[in-house]
């Protein structure tokens, strides 16, 4: 399997795409590394700039907020959940969709004639090389994000001395849906041998499971439409709602009120895997 | 081929390879397979190319940059070994195909279509190859429609008609026109012409001056030494006498066209 892991890695960096994904990675952490210019001293709180430039939040000598303008909270522990929560829902609303972009062709590629062929005459089973593959596409994009919101997640905590170590969880969450999308691209790639077909039909389910999330919708359909939404939002992976709830969540630091939506996106993406390497196996080439 | 190799499944019946079914994985870790049109990824140098297919055939790490190294001298590539293989030509990239397939030291070596696209040099090379290995003990299963390939490279030849196996055998055996003999000799005279009827016929080709070309027919060996022996005693000097063989393609064609 690690023959197969290496060349997907290899592949993968050599698509110029992937290093533009790290450098704009680097970009945002080192944007936030260097604009935002926090004072702290004895843990509290003197001054904030961003870009050089003072917000609008004033903070006297003794380091309290002169107008409570936090509502009462620690402004250090609010810059820093402001921030996290940008970067864990760019990671979780755009990242994805770069990263799906970035990878969703090495399936498809894989399957290319003259390629499976030299794959599939080695002593692997069938299940360790699409394995393989599906490893080496989870590591790069398991670095990127680690990356991005690691890096952020220490900028903050060092420059602030807050420490939010339940941001870190979304990382594994934006992870564990990224997964659930690439098993759609995974199952059409094997099915179809087409990357733009399987990248299109990706981004269809994804819209639809986005439109059969809108909140009240249900409410507003006649039979049997309501029904069929309710077993749409039931059965597809719940992306909005993941990415409106649980992600939010994690970057504020507060607990997740349910992980339904996580677990029922993650039965989805298990069963399209599970389709995925059925088909697979049992393909010809 | 790609059924033996397991790239296709088998509707029904089955095989085996080294005693292991070919649905089995493992039964391929003594094959090579260097399949027709084959794609190396190409932003690797060849010689990483080699190193990273030997390391999916299962070679310990420690043995696969030596036989990377042996195997491009092999296929003559050593001077571009460290160059991408998108800058290779058809030939290289063939002959690279091959020192693939051969990373693992294999017993059974599948080769489809090898010398496909390749100029006559490049093939006589890949041919050159082929023949080592068929010398030091290889099986080669060799899939081509370049038929004078085959002839020389093969020792048994199948061929296969609409996917159904029509005729096998070896090279002799399929290229050996039955009960037809070509005959060197000085001009046969007519009497002897005349008794020997339809079992000499004229030869195509010019000879020497003083000899002639004939075929002979003969329904065995001994009827063969008979019409010999009317020969002589009317004066003909023999000069050979061999077994008519057709070429490989000329057979292949008329199996086919049957």
């Amino acid at each position: 399997m690690i023959g197969v892991v290496v060349l997907t890695l290899r592949e993968l960096m050599a698509r110029k795409i992937v290093l533009g994904l790290f450098v704009v990675a680097t970009v945002v952490w080192g944007t936030l590394a260097l604009a935002l210019q926090i004072d702290v001293v004895d843990g509290t709180l003197q001054g904030i700039r961003l870009f050089g430039q003072a917000p609008e939040v004033q903070v006297e000598g003794n380091g309290e907020p002169a107008e409570q303008p936090f509502g009462g909270e620690d402004p250090l522990r609010m810059i820093v959940i402001a921030a996290e929560s940008v970067v864990a829902g760019a990671a979780y609303w755009i990242g994805i969709l770069l990263a799906l972009f970035a990878t969703g062709g090495l399936v498809a590629s894989m399957m290319d004639r003259g390629q499976v062929d030299l794959l599939l005459s080695k002593p692997l089973g069938r299940s360790t090389v699409l394995g393989g593959r599906l490893l080496g596409v989870g590591i790069v994009v398991a670095l990127l994000a680690f990356y991005l919101m690691g890096m952020v997640w220490l900028v903050m905590s060092l420059k602030t001395g807050v420490w939010n170590p339940r941001f870190l969880l979304a990382i594994g969450v934006v992870l564990a849906m990224f997964a659930v999308v690439y098993s759609v691209v995974t199952l059409v790639s094997v099915s179809s041998g087409s990357a733009p077909l399987a990248l299109v039909v990706t981004l269809g389910l994804l819209f639809v499971s986005l439109v059969v999330a809108l909140p009240g919708l249900p409410d507003k359909l006649q039979e049997p439409w309501r029904q069929v939404v309710q077993a749409l939002h039931a059965v597809l992976p719940r992306f909005a709602d993941v990415g409106g709830r649980t992600v939010p969540s994690l970057a504020r630091g507060v607990p997740v009120r349910s992980w339904t939506h996580l677990v029922a996106s993650l039965g989805f993406g298990l069963v399209a895997y599970a389709a995925a390497f059925a088909v697979f196996r049992r393909k010809d080439f | 081929m790609k059924l033996l190799l397991g790239i296709v499944h088998p509707t029904e019946g089955g095989a085996t390879i080294f005693d292991r079914p070919i649905g089995d994985s493992q039964a391929r870790r003594s094959v090579g397979f260097l399949p027709e049109d084959h794609r190396f990824p190409d932003f690797l140098t060849g010689r990483q190319t080699l190193r990273l297919y030997a390391r999916m055939a299962g070679l310990a790490a420690d043995e696969r940059d030596a036989r990377a190294v042996e195997l491009l001298a092999r296929v003559r590539l050593t001077e571009a070994a460290d160059r991408k293989v998108r800058t290779y030509s058809k030939g290289m990239m063939q002959r690279l195909g091959l020192a693939q397939a051969m990373m693992n030291r294999p017993r059974l070596l599948v080769l489809d279509e090898p010398a496909d696209g390749v100029d006559p040099v490049g093939r006589r090379e890949i041919r050159d190859v082929l023949v080592e290995l068929r010398d030091e003990g290889a099986t080669l299963f060799l899939n081509s429609h370049l038929l004078s390939e085959i002839e020389r490279v093969c020792t048994r030849v199948a061929i296969l008609k609409e996917g159904r196996l029509v005729r096998h055998g070896t090279v002799e055996e399929l290229t050996t026109e039955e009960r037809v003999w070509r005959l060197r000799a000085t001009p046969v005279p007519e009497s002897a012409a005349t008794e020997l009827g339809e079992s000499l016929r004229p030869g195509d080709g010019d000879e020497p001056a003083g000899l002639g070309r004939y075929r002979l027919l003969a329904t065995d060996r001994a009827e063969l030494n008979r019409h010999l022996d009317v020969l002589r005693a009317a004066g003909v000097e023999i000069e050979s006498v061999e077994p008519l063989r057709t070429s490989l393609e000329d057979f292949f064609v008329d199996v086919v066209s049957r």
